[in-house]
Protein backbone atom coordinates (compact mmCIF):
# COMPACT_ATOMS: atom_id res chain seq x y z
CA UNK A 1 0.00 0.00 0.00
CA UNK A 2 0.88 3.72 -1.02
CA UNK A 3 1.74 5.10 3.14
CA UNK A 4 3.08 8.43 2.20
CA UNK A 5 3.01 10.49 -1.19
CA UNK A 6 4.68 13.97 -1.53
CA UNK A 7 6.64 16.08 -4.10
CA UNK A 8 9.40 18.41 -3.51
CA UNK A 9 8.50 22.53 -3.39
CA UNK A 10 11.84 24.06 -2.22
CA UNK A 11 14.87 22.92 -1.00
CA UNK A 12 17.15 24.88 1.48
CA UNK A 13 20.38 26.21 0.74
CA UNK A 14 22.03 24.72 3.71
CA UNK A 15 20.77 21.11 3.30
CA UNK A 16 24.20 20.38 2.04
CA UNK A 17 25.18 20.44 5.45
CA UNK A 18 23.32 17.08 5.93
CA UNK A 19 23.76 15.46 2.44
CA UNK A 20 27.40 15.61 3.81
CA UNK A 21 26.79 13.26 6.60
CA UNK A 22 24.17 10.97 4.20
CA UNK A 23 21.31 12.59 5.99
CA UNK A 24 18.00 14.02 3.96
CA UNK A 25 16.04 16.08 6.30
CA UNK A 26 12.59 16.99 4.86
CA UNK A 27 9.78 19.22 6.42
CA UNK A 28 6.16 19.91 5.69
CA UNK A 29 5.07 23.40 4.00
CA UNK A 30 4.50 24.80 7.61
CA UNK A 31 7.87 24.43 8.66
CA UNK A 32 9.31 28.20 9.49
CA UNK A 33 12.24 29.34 8.32
CA UNK A 34 15.33 28.73 10.11
CA UNK A 35 14.31 24.72 9.55
CA UNK A 36 13.45 25.78 5.83
CA UNK A 37 17.47 26.65 5.46
CA UNK A 38 18.02 23.30 6.16
CA UNK A 39 15.44 21.16 4.78
CA UNK A 40 13.40 19.57 1.48
CA UNK A 41 10.12 21.13 1.80
CA UNK A 42 7.44 18.68 0.48
CA UNK A 43 3.84 19.44 0.07
CA UNK A 44 2.96 15.99 1.34
CA UNK A 45 -0.11 15.88 4.14
CA UNK A 46 -1.27 12.87 4.58
CA UNK A 47 0.53 9.75 6.12
CA UNK A 48 -1.89 6.64 5.72
CA UNK A 49 -0.22 3.41 7.79
CA UNK A 50 2.96 3.98 10.20
CA UNK A 51 6.28 3.38 8.19
CA UNK A 52 8.28 0.04 9.27
CA UNK A 53 11.11 -1.42 8.21
CA UNK A 54 10.32 -3.09 5.43
CA UNK A 55 9.02 -0.22 3.70
CA UNK A 56 10.27 1.09 -0.06
CA UNK A 57 10.78 4.88 0.06
CA UNK A 58 11.31 6.04 -3.56
CA UNK A 59 12.58 9.11 -4.84
CA UNK A 60 11.45 8.99 -8.07
CA UNK A 61 12.19 5.68 -9.45
CA UNK A 62 15.11 5.38 -7.13
CA UNK A 63 14.14 2.76 -4.39
CA UNK A 64 15.63 2.58 -0.79
CA UNK A 65 14.59 -0.06 1.14
CA UNK A 66 13.74 1.18 5.20
CA UNK A 67 15.68 -1.02 7.71
CA UNK A 68 15.10 0.85 10.83
CA UNK A 69 12.14 3.32 12.35
CA UNK A 70 12.61 5.30 15.03
CA UNK A 71 10.51 6.00 18.06
CA UNK A 72 9.38 9.02 17.35
CA UNK A 73 9.76 8.95 12.93
CA UNK A 74 6.53 7.86 12.53
CA UNK A 75 4.70 11.24 14.86
CA UNK A 76 7.27 13.85 13.16
CA UNK A 77 5.66 12.52 9.75
CA UNK A 78 2.71 12.52 10.21
CA UNK A 79 2.52 16.15 12.65
CA UNK A 80 5.00 17.69 10.69
CA UNK A 81 5.95 15.96 7.40
CA UNK A 82 9.06 15.75 8.90
CA UNK A 83 11.52 12.95 8.10
CA UNK A 84 15.05 12.07 8.63
CA UNK A 85 16.19 9.58 6.09
CA UNK A 86 19.65 8.56 6.78
CA UNK A 87 21.43 6.47 3.85
CA UNK A 88 23.52 4.91 6.43
CA UNK A 89 22.41 1.05 6.11
CA UNK A 90 21.72 0.44 9.76
CA UNK A 91 19.20 -2.02 11.39
CA UNK A 92 18.85 -0.02 14.66
CA UNK A 93 18.20 3.25 14.26
CA UNK A 94 20.88 5.51 16.27
CA UNK A 95 18.36 8.31 17.23
CA UNK A 96 14.70 8.77 17.80
CA UNK A 97 13.76 10.20 14.54
CA UNK A 98 15.46 8.39 12.05
CA UNK A 99 14.67 6.48 9.17
CA UNK A 100 17.33 3.94 7.85
CA UNK A 101 17.63 3.19 4.57
CA UNK A 102 20.61 0.92 2.67
CA UNK A 103 23.53 2.57 1.87
CA UNK A 104 23.75 3.93 -0.79
CA UNK A 105 24.41 7.09 -2.62
CA UNK A 106 22.32 9.74 -1.40
CA UNK A 107 19.73 10.47 -4.62
CA UNK A 108 19.70 13.93 -6.59
CA UNK A 109 16.31 15.51 -5.11
CA UNK A 110 15.35 18.73 -6.72
CA UNK A 111 12.39 20.71 -6.92
CA UNK A 112 9.61 18.51 -8.50
CA UNK A 113 11.03 15.00 -7.57
CA UNK A 114 8.61 12.74 -5.77
CA UNK A 115 8.98 11.11 -3.10
CA UNK A 116 6.52 7.93 -2.29
CA UNK A 117 6.60 5.52 0.72
CA UNK A 118 5.04 2.17 0.04
CA UNK A 119 4.36 -0.36 2.86
CA UNK A 120 5.87 -3.93 2.30
CA UNK A 121 3.36 -6.18 3.33
CA UNK A 122 0.14 -6.90 0.79
CA UNK A 123 -3.86 -6.31 2.14
CA UNK A 124 -5.45 -9.49 2.83
CA UNK B 1 3.32 43.25 29.82
CA UNK B 2 5.89 45.13 31.89
CA UNK B 3 9.26 43.70 33.25
CA UNK B 4 8.42 43.02 36.86
CA UNK B 5 5.51 41.09 35.65
CA UNK B 6 7.89 38.63 34.04
CA UNK B 7 9.25 35.73 36.24
CA UNK B 8 12.40 33.85 35.67
CA UNK B 9 12.29 30.03 35.53
CA UNK B 10 14.48 27.52 35.72
CA UNK B 11 14.61 24.34 33.29
CA UNK B 12 16.51 21.03 34.47
CA UNK B 13 16.89 17.80 32.40
CA UNK B 14 14.30 15.27 32.98
CA UNK B 15 15.08 11.43 32.79
CA UNK B 16 17.78 10.28 30.61
CA UNK B 17 18.35 14.08 29.92
CA UNK B 18 21.05 15.94 28.77
CA UNK B 19 22.30 19.39 29.16
CA UNK B 20 21.35 22.25 30.98
CA UNK B 21 19.98 23.39 33.58
CA UNK B 22 18.74 26.60 31.68
CA UNK B 23 17.38 29.48 33.55
CA UNK B 24 15.19 31.78 30.93
CA UNK B 25 13.23 35.21 31.89
CA UNK B 26 11.52 36.91 29.36
CA UNK B 27 12.00 40.69 28.93
CA UNK B 28 9.58 42.90 26.88
CA UNK B 29 10.44 42.62 23.16
CA UNK B 30 12.07 38.61 23.87
CA UNK B 31 8.80 36.57 25.57
CA UNK B 32 8.36 34.57 23.01
CA UNK B 33 7.82 30.29 24.31
CA UNK B 34 8.26 29.01 20.51
CA UNK B 35 6.78 26.05 20.65
CA UNK B 36 7.99 24.17 16.81
CA UNK B 37 5.96 20.62 18.07
CA UNK B 38 3.56 18.70 16.56
CA UNK B 39 0.19 19.41 17.62
CA UNK B 40 0.37 22.64 18.61
CA UNK B 41 1.54 24.29 21.77
CA UNK B 42 3.42 21.52 23.88
CA UNK B 43 2.50 21.32 27.35
CA UNK B 44 6.02 21.79 28.31
CA UNK B 45 6.05 25.03 26.33
CA UNK B 46 2.45 25.93 27.86
CA UNK B 47 3.60 25.24 31.39
CA UNK B 48 6.70 27.33 30.90
CA UNK B 49 4.47 30.26 29.49
CA UNK B 50 2.39 29.95 32.29
CA UNK B 51 5.37 30.25 34.88
CA UNK B 52 7.28 32.83 33.62
CA UNK B 53 4.32 34.92 31.51
CA UNK B 54 6.24 34.57 28.21
CA UNK B 55 3.72 34.20 25.36
CA UNK B 56 2.77 30.72 23.66
CA UNK B 57 4.31 30.81 20.53
CA UNK B 58 3.61 28.07 17.71
CA UNK B 59 5.95 28.53 15.00
CA UNK B 60 4.33 26.28 12.58
CA UNK B 61 1.47 28.46 12.36
CA UNK B 62 3.19 32.32 12.87
CA UNK B 63 6.75 33.82 11.83
CA UNK B 64 8.78 35.76 14.85
CA UNK B 65 12.30 36.94 14.58
CA UNK B 66 15.05 35.12 16.78
CA UNK B 67 15.45 38.31 18.83
CA UNK B 68 12.35 37.67 20.14
CA UNK B 69 12.23 34.17 21.67
CA UNK B 70 13.23 33.72 25.33
CA UNK B 71 13.20 30.01 24.87
CA UNK B 72 12.44 27.55 21.96
CA UNK B 73 10.61 23.99 22.62
CA UNK B 74 11.05 21.26 20.19
CA UNK B 75 10.18 17.57 20.16
CA UNK B 76 13.30 16.66 17.72
CA UNK B 77 14.47 12.90 17.49
CA UNK B 78 17.70 14.00 17.26
CA UNK B 79 19.31 15.35 14.49
CA UNK B 80 17.91 18.48 12.81
CA UNK B 81 15.74 21.04 15.00
CA UNK B 82 18.13 19.84 17.88
CA UNK B 83 21.05 21.87 16.17
CA UNK B 84 19.18 24.85 14.42
CA UNK B 85 17.99 26.49 17.41
CA UNK B 86 21.45 26.53 19.52
CA UNK B 87 23.13 27.68 15.87
CA UNK B 88 21.05 30.66 16.54
CA UNK B 89 22.15 30.82 20.30
CA UNK B 90 18.58 30.41 20.76
CA UNK B 91 17.45 28.54 24.40
CA UNK B 92 16.28 25.43 23.38
CA UNK B 93 14.73 22.81 25.46
CA UNK B 94 14.42 19.49 23.80
CA UNK B 95 11.05 16.96 25.19
CA UNK B 96 12.78 14.24 23.87
CA UNK B 97 15.91 12.92 26.21
CA UNK B 98 18.51 13.60 22.81
CA UNK B 99 21.81 14.07 23.55
CA UNK B 100 23.97 16.51 21.29
CA UNK B 101 24.24 14.84 17.59
CA UNK B 102 23.69 15.20 14.07
CA UNK B 103 26.08 17.10 11.55
CA UNK B 104 25.26 20.60 14.05
CA UNK B 105 26.09 19.26 17.53
CA UNK B 106 28.96 21.41 17.91
CA UNK B 107 26.55 23.94 18.42
CA UNK B 108 24.88 22.38 20.82
CA UNK B 109 25.96 23.02 24.59
CA UNK B 110 25.04 23.12 27.97
CA UNK B 111 24.15 26.58 28.56
CA UNK B 112 21.56 26.64 25.43
CA UNK B 113 20.58 23.20 25.67
CA UNK B 114 18.18 20.81 28.08
CA UNK B 115 16.38 17.64 26.78
CA UNK B 116 13.93 15.02 28.38
CA UNK B 117 12.18 17.59 30.23
CA UNK B 118 8.66 17.04 31.55
CA UNK B 119 6.31 19.83 33.14
CA UNK B 120 7.61 19.29 36.20
CA UNK B 121 11.42 19.64 35.61
CA UNK B 122 9.93 23.62 35.30
CA UNK B 123 10.13 25.82 38.40
CA UNK B 124 9.70 29.53 39.21
CA UNK B 125 12.91 30.48 40.48
CA UNK B 126 12.54 33.48 43.23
Amino acid sequence: MLKYTATVTAIGPLTGEFVEAGILVLFGASAPDELRDFAIIHDGVALAAPLASGDVVWVDAQRFSVLAVGDVANENLKNLGHLVLKFNGETAPELPGDVCVESLPLPSVSVGTVLRIEGAERPA
Amino acid sequence: MAEGQYKKVRIKKGPRGWGGPLVVQPKPGKDLIYSVTGGGIHPVAQRIADLCGGKPFDGFKSKAGFEEIAVAVIDCGGTARVGVYPMKKVLTVDIHPTSPSGPLMRFITEELFVSGVRPEDIEVVE
